[in-house]
């Protein structure tokens, strides 16, 4: 590499070559300076520090929803005890509700004078809560993830909101609720700069020997300050979505359930519109049913048209839903982060160090293998018991939809020299399907068999029958699909029915090995083996003892060996 | 892999105290306490007798009259309950003894299961913290058992049981003293 030349296309390069660890524990040579630089944007000092007026929206809003969630279970109470719809203009209830209007406004305004926070020798402090206080007291090198959200009413006036995640558990989670957007970068960045020095700190003293093993080391270790320090500002756009994309993306996959999450408060009014609508067609439901001239094929000639309808707005919901998570999307690199951004009215932004990344998953389901599109995941540690929406986890990065070659090139980038296709999967044994038929399936099914035969109900030992054939069709389809591969670097795991996944990652993130056998495959030479990864865990059964006894072996050895860190 | 974090020694993964064995699946495996599957086995009967003796208590009691027809079906319920502790114990009684551990310089490992047989290996680098737990049977009879976490989370703590308190507190001890413990 070139000492001359543009400085950009070199960090690249150095960042590209270099293993996020070692990167870290490099650049750490000489930061003091750039962390100096920093560290007076976000430093408040000793005061407390208040939030931009803009938060009382925030405040309030918040406070909103959490009554109308509230009132949600309220109203079938209150409708009960007397006829609310009668009285709704009586002074009573216009003074209630005034009461409960005025009284959530006002907290938002109270929630922002009870808000105070400050950064100050390098902790985040929050004083926060109207009726419980709380003190929330984070060290920057603690700090996990950081998210900056930009709710739209935010966006005008140029205000975040910074979510703080720690490594422990969800609750620990604190958020700075109205910055300015340069501030909310600055203590990105600086929370990323403590956690380099604090890394720094554990492993001092080992850099000078790793730099004696590089030839050019001087020019090198220059060359990866200047990479440290502009990888910061600099960031690398690695993927967009376009609209086009996300449409594809919200009819292969079901993302109706952001849409109808929304709007769950409106069903009733929603269902009563759409039968008044279809009443005023002429239409009927109950007529339809009713009546006994309709014709068998005019019945399902209706029933095809109402289910075509309903899978019409079922795709529209869902592309909407795609839409509304998705819009925007924009997946980026600095330094040794991963930055995803995307949303049409609240953009959200989830950043994940590369070295946190143990999984990478592939997902293909049968409408993503006719349009030839994959939706990768960049799997984080899983904390235990924290349920987040998969979308807008940051255990999970999701790039939606993507193109074959788009996934590959992301794999690659992730993990160098990944390749999920060309590999040459080990398969599992054919026993694995007669195992789950004998195991899981023939008895009842035999025994629904023999109840129809026995009331001599032919539709019954049909149904038994045709169900027994489905399932063994999708367990032969799970068998065909189901292989691992390990080709000294990865392990690569492909798996599915209709649809393929493809799972990789590296040997050494493991944290557990299990190696499962039972006395009848003990006989047949089969195993089982499980790898337990912070981000959960992988299976293939049914593989040969040989086989696995090796790879248990060599991914143990991989961990106790190479003593990389799994973080 | 450009450059590896360097290594203190030679890497070795000899099992200790035994033959150097480096695979996995020739581990010499150490059973675990006998008094473990007696425990187990009492402690079923316990529980047995107590959920007979409850039912036994409410159908002679005279404070209220019970249905005809639960009465009709305590014989019943009370042969469930045999049955069950029964199958239960004999489970015990041959899988307990089919328990074994064993230790080598880098990791534990437990074998158990007495159809489905399970290997588990886990590696010393990846434990983030170690508990010797001991429930009141267990300190009535002197066992404790070995928990192991790790970022696998909840589901995969690992854990052997029907240790002698001593030997908990050795292979506790152990895994604290190792070297990479806390490494990360």
């Amino acid at each position: 590499m070139a000492a001359s030349g543009p400085s950009e296309n070199q960090t690249i390069d150095v960042m590209r070559s270099q293993e996020p660890n070692d990167d870290v524990s490099l650049s750490l040579l000489n930061d003091g300076e750039g962390s100096s630089e920093h560290r007076p944007e976000v430093e408040t000092g000793g005061d407390w520090q208040r939030l931009a007026v803009i938060s009382i929206l925030y405040f309030t809003i918040r406070n909103f929803t959490n009554m109308a969630q509230g009132l949600i279970y309220a109203v079938p109470a209150l409708a009960i005890s007397f006829n609310i719809w009668d009285n709704l203009f009586s002074p009573q209830v216009l003074i209630g509700a005034g009461v409960l209007f005025l009284s959530t406004s006002g907290s938002g305004v109270i929630s922002y004078l009870m808000y105070k926070f400050r950064v100050h020798n390098q902790h985040v402090e929050i004083h926060h809560g109207v009726f419980q206080r709380r003190y929330t007291n984070l060290p920057l090198w603690r700090i996990q993830n950081v998210k900056i959200e930009r709710p739209f009413y935010y966006r005008p006036f140029g205000y975040a909101l910074v979510v703080l995640d720690t490594a422990g558990s969800g609750k620990e989670e604190a958020k700075i609720v109205a910055v300015p957007e340069s501030y909310a970068e600055a203590l990105k960045k600086q929370v990323l700069y403590e956690k380099v020095q604090h890394i720094g700190d554990n492993v001092a003293g080992k850099p000078d020997e790793e730099m004696g093993d590089k030839n050019s080391s001087t020019q090198y270790s220059a060359k990866i300050d200047t990479a440290a320090a502009s990888a910061l500002t600099n960031e690398e756009v690695l993927n967009r979505r376009s609209v086009k994309d996300i449409i594809i993306h919200g009819i292969t996959n079901n993302r109706v359930w952001i849409i109808l999450g929304a709007a769950a408060p409106f069903y009733d009014d929603v269902f009563g519109v759409v039968s008044e609508w279809l009443a005023n067609k002429g239409l009927q439901l109950n007529q339809i049913v009713g009546e006994q001239t309709v014709a068998w094929w005019q019945f399902g000639l209706y029933a095809f048209v109402v289910l075509m309808m309903i899978m019409a707005l079922v795709a529209l919901l869902s592309v909407g839903g795609a839409l509304f998570t998705f819009y925007g999307y924009t997946l980026s690199r600095t330094g040794d982060r991963y930055i995803r951004r995307s949303g049409l009215l609240n953009k959200l932004e989830v950043s994940m160090r590369a070295s946190r990344i143990q999984m990478i998953t592939a997902k293909q389901d049968w409408l993503d293998k006719v349009l030839k599109r994959v939706n990768l995941y960049f799997e984080q540690n899983s904390t235990a018991g924290q349920q987040m929406q998969e979308l807008m986890s940051p255990n999970k990065l999701i790039v939606p939809s993507v193109t074959e070659d788009e996934a590959f090139a992301l794999s690659q980038e992730v993990m160098p020299g990944c390749d999920l296709r060309g590999q040459h999967y080990q398969t599992i044994s054919r026993r694995f399907i007669r195992f789950w038929l004998l195991a899981a399936w023939t008895t009842p099914l035999l025994g629904i068999f023999v109840v129809g035969a026995v009331t001599s109900h032919l539709d019954i030992m049909i149904g038994a029958v045709s169900t027994f054939i489905i399932v063994a069709l999708l367990l032969t389809l799970r068998w065909w699909r189901w292989g691992i591969a390990y080709d000294n670097k990865y392990v690569y795991i492909r798996r599915g029915r209709v649809g393929v996944d493809y799972q990789c990652f590296e040997p050494y993130k493991a944290q557990q090995v299990i190696v499962k056998q039972s006395i009848f495959m003990k006989k047949r030479k089969l195993a089982t083996i499980k790898f337990v990864l912070a981000s959960g865990a992988v299976t293939v059964p049914f593989l040969p003892e040989e086989y696995v006894n090796k790879l248990a072996d060599s991914v143990l050895y991989e961990v106790e060996a190479t003593r990389k860190s799994w973080m | 892999m450009t450059t590896d974090t360097p290594q203190e020694t030679v890497f070795s993964n000899n099992q200790l105290s035994v033959d150097e064995i480096p695979s996995f699946k020739t581990l010499a495996l150490v059973p675990i306490s006998k008094k473990y599957r007696a425990l187990n086995i009492f402690s079923i009967g316990l529980i047995a007798l107590a959920l007979t003796g409850i039912i036994t208590g409410l159908r002679f009691q005279r404070f209220w009259s019970l249905p005809e027809n639960l009465l009709l079906a305590y014989p019943y319920v009370v042969a469930g309950i045999v049955a069950i502790g029964g199958v239960w114990a004999l489970y015990h009684f041959f899988a307990d003894v089919r328990i074994f551990y064993a230790i080598r310089e880098q990791d534990i490992s437990k074998q158990s299961g007495l159809i489905f047989r399970k290997l588990s290996c886990q590696p010393i680098l990846r434990v983030q913290h170690v508990e010797v737990n001991r429930g009141p049977l267990d300190r009535w009879a002197g066992l404790a058992s070995l928990q192991v976490f790790s970022a696998g989370g909840e589901m995969y703590t690992f854990e052997i049981p029907g240790l002698s308190l001593s030997r908990a507190e050795q292979l506790r001890e152990f895994i604290l003293a190792h070297k990479d413990i806390g490494a990360r």
